[in-house]
């Protein structure tokens, strides 16, 4: 018997497949339950106009208790978007891959929180302490104790409301 | 009639928010035992009972989650559980947090005594050290009088003075001021009355009858000379001691101008190369800031010197440190002989600059002073001369009480039955031995301090005598140097260029 982390992402990834992403994201590679990859796109007026970003996901053995590990590929030429909440190395401080992680959030979810992050976005610029952080980061976001604060959790609710 | 409010079992599909696993109540699934459904909240959000507690239970177990672990996520109503929360468990989850608490305060108590352990000891050393000075410089008799080995019968203010004492020898030791700041500080003794049980016994002495009839004779049989010499100890460290001491600088000076035939040097060491101290393998270097590259170059150069245990008189002289100092004195100073000064100090100092040296040679001055004291007081047994210079004693007698017979003899009338010109009297006597002190039981004691404070005096006299005398001898030496010139015996005569003259010379 499977166990409930990959039944619920083959159920996520069988929905992908038979609704379609919403619109400027897509399934570039899916081959386990361990590593997914997405390519996202603002679509509209934005800063990041034209500009295609491939976002990784990693899972572990107790999805969804326990939230994906995303962050941006920065590796084969591939950039992560220049945000004030997305680091050089790709990393991502984002409270609902933190402390607001719920197993109501699925990876889709997860792709259009980050969507109407970068969509919101007036100004490109790293985050203040980009170069402190990046010297000192551990491979895995998920080992980063981010400090939220209040322009999360207005994108976080521009998600629950739709 | 009621309306019927449906609750979960009444759903015909129910899809699990955290497994996303799905339930049609017309194809129950095999499990077994089923697994149970639930509505926590007031949205339409349903879960496995499962799904939810383990949900709930890693939630409240991440402290950065655990605000959000007993609510909805999309209508963020609070969960209600239903356990067995007895008391029992509720109380020991408040002891717990309470224990919690409490150990963060003990950790920072923890630090704090620790701290506190390590202040209070070094505090208690330098106490004992600045008693024990007190004691070698003003003698056992009247350290028993005026302090004692228990710290019970100290007056509050030993408790700031004592300690201060090896912190000021120290620190007098690395400013200008050098030594002479420390007789100063060990006078402020000697005003204080006896305390405790010293004053007891003298005022319980002097009170008996058949020693208070001799109180008035023995206050009357001091003779003049024992009045007034030696000075009393705060009048000489407040107002002589400054007064010497720049006398005796002068006088130093001007030998030292005499002897070595340049004007002694300011004291800029400090500021040109900061404070060195060799300590065999280590150099300690305090850095001030370097006014010119010669100062530069004079340091380091003396840096690469071997560091101790050498004989300066047949040392040969690193030439380097000589060439270097005499190049930074000449930037500053054209004299040739304080070139060749500055460079012997050089040398000298190259062996004496150890930070133990310097730490330990200031803590040691009360021994110091008690050694040519007690040498002193054997010398002063053959000659009255030095016995009425230092103003020893016969004997000993039990010393007069700290007002001499006033002390006794005021109780005798209040203050309301006295004239005003006695008024006047005891209220003057009162300040003059508050602020003078050198009240009468010093004055009546054998002094001690007197002959250590000397003796001190002529150590650092004969000190500076023998720096100058070893300045002197390096500063002859480097002078007289010479390389030895030799023939060239050895050496065949054919390859040297040679005058004709030596040829007429060489055959006969």
């Amino acid at each position: 018997m499977a166990s409930i982390s990959s039944r619920r992402l083959a159920k996520e990834l069988r929905e992908i497949q038979s609704e379609g992403c919403p619109v400027g994201i897509s399934l570039l590679e899916a081959n386990d339950f361990a590593k997914w990859l997405f390519t996202i796109e603002v679509m509209g007026d934005s800063v990041y106009q034209g500009e295609v970003y491939t976002l990784q996901f990693r899972f572990d053995s107790h999805y969804p208790i326990s939230s994906p590990a995303v962050q941006f590929v920065v590796t084969d030429g591939k950039e992560a978007p220049i945000h004030p909440h997305v680091y050089s190395n790709g990393h991502i401080c984002a409270s609902i891959l933190g402390n607001e992680w719920s197993p109501v959030l699925s990876v889709i979810a997860v792709c259009v929180t980050l969507q109407s992050m970068l969509a919101s976005c007036k100004k490109k610029e790293r985050p203040t302490d980009n170069d402190r952080y990046v010297r000192n980061a551990p491979e895995n976001p998920k080992k980063t104790l981010f400090h939220y604060d209040g322009e999360h959790y207005n994108f976080k609710s521009t998600y629950l409301q739709d | 009639m009621t309306t019927r409010v449906p609750t979960v079992k009444d759903l015909r599909v129910k899809l699990c928010y955290i497994c996303r696993e799905e339930e049609r109540a017309d194809d129950p699934p095999s499990d077994d035992p089923p697994r149970e459904w639930t509505h926590p909240c007031n949205c339409t959000l349903i879960a496995h009972e499962q799904c939810l507690l383990r949900w709930i239970q890693t939630s409240q177990s991440t402290a950065s989650r655990a605000p959000n672990a007993l609510k909805c996520p999309q209508c963020g109503t609070a969960y209600e559980m239903e356990s067995k929360n007895t008391i029992v468990l509720r109380g020991l989850a408040l002891g717990n947090k309470v224990l919690q608490r409490l150990g963060r305060y003990l950790t920072v108590a923890g630090v704090a005594s620790v701290v506190a352990v390590i202040g209070t000891s070094v505090y208690a050393c330098l106490t004992a050290y600045g008693a024990w000075a007190v004691k070698k410089f003003i003698g056992d008799e009247m350290f028993n009088l005026i302090l004692t080995d228990d710290p019970v019968n100290w007056p509050w203010s030993a408790y700031i003075n004592l300690p201060l004492i090896p912190l000021s020898l120290i620190f007098a030791r690395f400013s200008d001021a050098g030594t002479s700041m420390i007789i100063p500080l060990l006078l402020v003794w000697p005003p204080s009355s006896p305390v405790g049980d010293g004053g007891r016994r003298l005022v319980e002495y002097w009170t008996r009858p058949e020693n208070a009839t001799q109180l008035a004779s023995a206050s009357a049989s001091l003779t003049p000379s024992a009045k007034y010499w030696p000075p009393p100890p705060v009048f000489f460290g407040l107002f002589a001691f400054p007064f010497l001491r720049v006398f005796y600088q002068r006088c130093y000076a001007k030998l030292y101008q005499r002897l070595l035939g340049t004007p002694l040097p300011v004291p800029r060491r400090m500021q040109r190369e900061g404070l060195r101290f060799d300590e065999g393998p280590f150099v300690i270097r305090i850095r001030a800031q370097f006014d010119d590259a010669g100062g530069q170059g004079a340091g380091a150069n003396a840096n690469a010197q071997p560091p101790e245990g050498q004989d300066q008189a047949d040392a040969p002289a690193p030439a380097p440190a000589v060439a270097a100092a005499a190049d930074a004195a000449a930037g500053d100073n054209a004299d040739p002989n304080a070139a060749v000064v500055q460079a012997a100090e050089q040398l000298i100092e190259v062996d004496a600059s150890s930070l133990g040296r310097r730490i330990g040679g200031a803590l040691v001055v009360p021994v110091i002073s008690s050694i040519v004291g007690g040498v002193l007081l054997e010398l002063a047994r053959h000659s009255r001369w030095l016995r009425v210079f230092l103003g020893v004693r016969e004997g000993w007698h039990m010393p007069l009480p700290p007002w001499g017979r006033f002390a006794l003899t005021a109780s005798d009338k209040t203050w309301a039955q006295m004239g005003t010109m006695q008024q006047a009297r005891v209220a003057a006597r009162i300040l003059m031995t508050a602020f003078l002190g050198g009240s009468r039981t010093w004055i009546d004691s054998d002094p001690v301090w007197w002959r250590n404070g000397v003796g001190f005096a002529l150590f650092v006299a004969v000190k500076d005598g023998v720096q100058l005398l070893h300045l002197w001898l390096a500063k002859r030496e480097l002078e007289s140097r010479r390389v030895k010139d030799r023939d060239f015996s050895g050496v065949d005569v054919r390859e040297l260029d040679l005058l004709p003259s030596f040829f007429r010379r060489a055959t006969p």
